[in-house]
């Protein structure tokens, strides 16, 4: 059974750049609920707790948006998405948990799983479900990829979550690690696919076939650079491949309240994109990479290249505003 | 001033106790009488062995063992440890530098000692001083400046990176009280309420040097004075913090909101030059010693004149 995993109300909100409103996160809940989708994860494009001025303000507090979608779910799960490092325990899973939050989504780099621990061995005994998530999952090498799930898994995780935040994986290469920790660590496998490249639902598909369970998307691909797996085409997919039983109907019209509300918000794969995903960088410092680019009148490539370069992680952004100055006085 | 050194204990043999332990050693103004871990094999009492009087390796209680022999201790083992610690060792009347985020003792971040009122050392009594976090130490200069030339602060972002390798188990497993007391050190320093702290871990080889970038949101500030006065500060600080440097001078990223941001490389005692953050707090913490046992000095010569 394929669990699908809505994250249009999370990771979109990184194409909306965060003005995600409650309104919405109601209307989009409604039609959720007569889905197949298993949860629906809701937040700011970074987790819980991380509206600010480093990655961008939400319009709309976490706690409202995530009351919003709990009054609307009841077959669907809620989910969130929490970062340690931006989350707290205090300011944000606990409120999450008296909210009625249903899964908790542990996020951390691919190779700092440890700073997880408190978080998920809090919430193992809380009733809810626990994904560790593992971010950036191409930064890490396959066998380190499992040494991380393992940690994730003993603080008492019963999924781990790989994502592909820069959109750099190709099918065989999510086939390769998917297989890795299923065979190794028996657990559950989820994967998240960006489409930097174009290959976001074959990523999705390829991920299925080789084992994964929790499969996530985003209706008309609404998430961060090029955005996610759009949600309808893993289903549509899935249909044909025989790998998903439920109506496509259904998920068109949660694809057509996303395109009708915000049709300059819809991700495409652009140059930049490419960029990004080629240089394995988040896709989240899209918007920051094209205004710096255009205040400064460098080219977004020499940006992307050194934020390569320089490795950097998610959450990075004020390196971004350094990179460009530095680009200038060269 | 007399030429005798300081006698001094150091808990914790980690990251941050074997970088201490490496500039104290070279001090002319403290001597480790003790290094103190809780097992015989850690690597960094056997590499110290013969540069202290006791190398103890059974914890607390091989300590007490031998508590006439020095003044003071600094703690960097763990919060819940420096709890422990401090209830034992305040009987015995030894001051504490805390460099776990325990939150019990006095927090200090000494380049502000004159320059805000929060900051005053107290020769008088036995004190606890906590030396918050780097995010704290590293932030407070840039904190500081904006404060006190603009008005009405409504709110304030404090984000730090790091290298991995330089965030060892304790600073993994306690990154919400890292957080949380980052963003009290802030509170204090500014009496602003709206405050967030975030930390981001990189483990990109080579390591990255830390980072720390402030963000104020306030009613109206003056811009050349801000960074006349960062200036001031971070002059003081790179006396003892060599590494420190302003990489993006303070400027206006948006209407009413001030942001700048420094770089923190390390000076290499113990650790690679990109553990800045493990620089910082250990170089602040051996002022923060320095500043108290003058000030005590001073009170004790003070009381026998009277």
């Amino acid at each position: 059974m394929i669990q699908l995993y809505d994250v249009t109300l999370r990771d979109g909100n990184h194409a909306l750049r965060h003005s995600l409103t409650c309104n919405f996160v109601s209307e989009y809940c409604k039609l959720a609920e007569e889905s197949d989708v298993w949860a629906v994860e809701v937040g700011h494009g970074n987790g819980l707790g991380a509206s600010s001025y480093l990655v961008g303000k939400s319009a709309d507090s976490d706690q409202d948006l995530l009351l919003a979608a709990r009054n609307k779910l009841s077959r669907v799960k809620l989910a969130v998405h929490a970062i340690p490092g931006f989350a707290t325990i205090k300011r944000d899973l606990i409120p999450a948990l008296s909210i009625g939050v249903d899964v908790f989504r542990i996020a951390t780099h691919s190779t700092e799983a440890s700073t997880s621990q408190k978080h998920i061995e809090f919430l193992r005994n809380k009733g809810v479900i626990v994904h560790g998530v593992l971010m950036m999952s191409h930064m890490n090498d396959i066998s380190g990829l499992v040494e991380q799930a393992k940690l994730m898994h003993s603080y008492g995780a019963s999924a781990v979550i790989l994502m592909d935040s820069a959109g750099y994986f190709v099918p065989n290469e999510v086939q390769e690690r998917v297989d890795s920790i299923k065979s190794t660590l028996g657990i559950e496998v989820g994967f998240h696919a960006h489409n930097n490249l174009g290959v976001a639902v074959s990523n999705a598909s390829k991920a299925i076939e080789s084992g994964a369970s929790i499969i996530d998307g985003a209706s008309m691909g609404l998430g961060a650079g090029a955005g996610n797996a759009q949600l309808e085409n893993i289903v549509s997919t899935g249909i044909r491949n025989k790998l998903v039983s439920s109506e496509i109907s259904k998920y068109l019209k949660m694809s057509q309240i996303v395109e009708q509300s915000y049709p300059e918000c819809l991700p495409r794969v652009t140059s930049s994109s490419i960029e990004s995903g080629m240089a394995g960088v988040f896709s989240g410092y899209a918007p920051q990479v094209k205004a710096l680019a255009a205040e400064l009148g460098i080219e977004p490539t020499a940006i992307w290249k050194e934020m390569s370069k320089r490795k950097l992680v998610a959450g990075q952004e004020s390196m971004v505003k350094e990179i460009a100055q530095d680009l200038m006085n060269l | 001033m007399s030429n005798q050194k300081t006698r001094v204990a150091i808990i914790g043999t980690g990251n941050i106790g074997s970088d201490l332990c490496a500039r104290l050693i070279q001090s002319k103004e403290f001597e480790v009488v003790a290094f103190v871990g809780r097992r015989s094999d850690s690597p960094s009492l056997v590499k110290f062995r013969d540069n202290v009087a006791y190398s103890i390796s059974t914890g607390i209680d091989g300590l007490l063992e031998i508590i006439e022999e020095f003044e003071g201790f600094f703690d960097a083992t763990s919060a819940f440890e420096h709890l422990k610690h401090w209830e034992i060792l305040k009987q015995h009347k030894k001051w504490a530098i805390d460099l776990t985020p325990s939150k019990i003792g006095t927090p200090m971040v000494p380049e502000l000692i004159g320059q805000s009122d929060k900051f005053v050392i107290n020769g008088t009594e036995c004190m606890n001083y906590s030396m918050i976090t780097c995010g704290g130490q590293s932030s407070a200069p840039l904190v500081h400046a904006i404060y006190k030339h603009s008005k009405k602060i409504s709110d304030i972002e404090i984000s730090s990176s790091i290298a991995s390798k330089s965030a060892g188990p304790a600073t993994r497993l306690n990154i919400d009280e890292y957080i949380e007391s980052t963003e009290n050190l802030v509170k204090l320093i500014t009496n602003c309420k709206s405050v967030k702290s975030i930390l981001v871990l990189n483990p990109a080889e080579p390591p990255i040097m830390m980072r720390t970038t402030v963000q104020m949101e306030v009613a109206d500030f003056n811009l050349s004075a801000i960074k006349q006065e960062l200036k001031s500060i971070v002059d003081k600080v790179k006396r003892y913090v060599p590494g420190y440097e302003v990489v993006v001078e303070p400027y206006s990223p948006s209407r009413n909101v001030i942001s700048a941001t420094v770089k923190v490389s390390g000076a290499g005692h113990f650790l690679p030059t990109y553990a800045g953050n493990l620089d910082i707090i250990n170089a602040a913490a051996i002022e923060t010693a320095r500043r108290y046992i003058l000030a005590k000095k001073e009170f004790s010569q003070l009381e026998k004149k009277l």
